[in-house]
């Protein structure tokens, strides 16, 4: 009885500390917080949420994020999914030379990469796009789906494999059709890990969109100055954070999977 | 059972090219750029090795990788032990479980640039919750000028971010011990100390080492957080690594700038090997044990 009071009191501490830091954005953004003509500071208000979807440059920065994040997590299921498999099923030449370079690039400070990136994107003609900030925020997702799917691929015995090429599958047509299907759930965990990774990054996001394609993250910097509207940064703060919510409702069960790595 | 085939390399290719793209070509632009003093990248010149002794001979250099290194070890001590003993009270199933993963996971999806704006905010003396208990409590809370609350707000903050995957790992390795470990260990009367020396943390060794890798390399290059609360003051003391190459790429000084990226890199790579033999041994360690 004791344990159990002592347990839930540890949790309902936890809950407080990761909550209220949120619950504060969240009251602030539907707070007026600066004197404006009608409305009292401090006063309840809808205004900063219609004010963010007012200004142009908010509204575009959440679709921009939407689509290199989208972008990002496309690439890196697509070019991990084989890769994964190809770790999963067979050995080869240099094969742990390859893993420990994945490890690599998973760590590497995104700061470090960042100036010749820079250079080495505008000399590509890949600045100010999505394409640019997808492609390179695949330094650090491929890594993490390429572990994620490989558990989950190794969790499918390799008789299943053998049926399909015997039923005259290629190794192509088996990991389209047969494979995905029934690693549907690792998929989705993937795409859950590689969309935060991606959503939150703010270095490179920032340094490859100087006059256009502008993230969630330099939208909200740019709001700061020498009146700021906490309230309208607030909104915002919240608005970022709806989508990584509604992901993690979804893969609540699958979240702990993954980042079990063979070396 | 893995066959040995090279063909496997074609089923890797496409991951590794946008990798050779994205992450090796920019090292090797960046390791050139180091041994050049760059005005535009029209007209540069030579000057061999000279930004590297001029960082490495900084006296500079060295207290912030000292700040670095205290600063991981702080975090270290504190997130693990809390991440390891927030799993091992989850509940197995359950609303608590899956409640509490979900709140676990909360702040990992938080921008990183807004968890700076966030804390200072929780701990506005006028506005933030924080603040205002701080204050009618009469403790006075100087994170702007007062070191050691730089350092506490950076620990805080940190820990609020990234405890929760610390947990998660933590507990996906859990979950995956057959139970017929704790039978075993009940049937032998192992106290709850030892059911976790014994069973859990070996089982768990590999997803900590993993674990703490993530968590090492985040803090120890820890950026736009630490930019955010204090921009590495006061007096420059939580000026670390990262700060310092952030403010040389603002300030476009690409030699040094690229020099220091090229010394980052290396430690890098330096610690990911330490990492990389650990799990090997700890792989094979797990194999004799099994067999």
């Amino acid at each position: 009885m004791m344990r159990r009071t002592l347990r839930l009191l540890g949790f309902v501490v936890l809950a407080a500390f990761i909550i209220l830091p949120l619950m504060q954005v969240i009251q602030l953004s539907f707070i007026s917080t600066l004197s404006r003509d009608g409305i009292e500071r401090g006063s309840l208000t809808l205004l900063n949420y219609a004010n963010v979807f007012r200004t142009d440059r908010l509204a575009a920065s959440l679709v921009n994020s939407t689509i290199y994040v989208t972008l990002n997590v496309a690439i890196c299921i697509i070019v991990a999914v084989p890769a994964a498999y190809a770790f999963s099923r067979f050995r080869f030449r240099g094969d742990r030379a390859a893993f420990f370079t994945l490890l690599a690039f998973r760590v590497t400070p995104p700061i470090v990469l960042s100036l010749p990136v820079f250079l080495l994107f505008s000399s590509a003609n890949l600045l100010n796009t999505p394409i640019g900030v997808a492609l390179v925020h695949c330094v650090f997702n491929i890594p993490i789906a390429i572990w994620i799917l490989e558990s989950f691929i190794s969790a499918v015995p390799r008789e299943f494999d053998e049926t399909a090429f015997v039923d005259g599958h290629s190794t192509g047509s088996f990991i389209i059709r047969r494979l995905v299907p029934v690693i549907a759930p690792g998929i989705g965990a993937t795409a859950f890990f590689c969309f935060m990774f991606s959503w939150v990054e703010v270095v490179f996001a920032r340094t490859l969109t100087i006059t256009a394609g502008k993230p969630i993250t330099t939208a909200i910097t740019s709001l700061f100055g020498f009146q700021t509207d906490i309230g309208l940064v607030m909104a915002m703060t919240t608005l970022s954070l709806v989508p990584g919510v509604v992901m993690i409702w979804f893969v609540r069960n699958h979240i702990s999977r993954g980042f079990t790595i063979r070396v | 059972m893995q066959i040995y085939d090279n063909r496997a390399w074609l089923l890797v290719a496409p991951a590794f090219l946008v990798l050779a793209f994205i992450g090796a070509i920019p090292l090797v632009i960046n390791t050139w750029h180091s041994f050049f003093d760059i005005f535009t990248l029209e007209s540069k010149f030579w000057v061999g090795g000279e930004w590297y002794g001029e960082i490495l001979g900084s006296s500079r250099f060295f207290e912030s990788l000292g700040r670095s290194l205290m600063f991981s070890a702080v975090v270290l001590c504190v997130q693990f032990p809390l991440g390891l003993f927030i799993a091992l009270s989850l509940p197995k199933s359950g609303w608590v479980r899956s409640f509490g993963l979900v709140l676990l996971a909360l702040p990992l999806v938080v921008p990183w640039n807004m968890i700076p704006s966030i804390w200072l905010s929780f701990i506005d003396t006028e506005t933030g919750y924080a603040g205002r208990l701080m204050a009618m409590a009469g403790i006075g809370f100087d994170h702007k000028f007062n070191a050691v609350h730089t350092w506490i707000l950076l620990v805080v903050m940190d820990t609020w971010h990234w405890v929760g995957l610390i947990a998660i790992l933590a507990y996906s390795g859990l979950a995956s011990i057959a139970p017929s470990y704790y039978q075993a260990a009940s049937i032998d009367q192992a106290n709850r100390w030892q059911v976790f020396v014994y069973i859990e943390l070996p089982k768990l060794s590999g997803v900590l080492i993993m674990a703490l890798l993530l968590r090492f390399m985040d803090s120890f290059m820890i950026y736009v957080e630490a930019f955010g609360i204090n921009a590495g003051g006061p007096r420059s003391a939580t000026t670390f690594l990262s700060l310092d190459l952030g403010e040389d790429i603002k300030g476009f000084n690409y030699g040094p700038a690229a020099a220091r990226s090229v010394i980052y890199f290396f430690m890098t790579l330096t610690i990911v090997w330490a990492f990389w033999r650990m799990m090997t041994l700890q792989r094979d360690a797990s194999r004799r044990g099994a067999g």
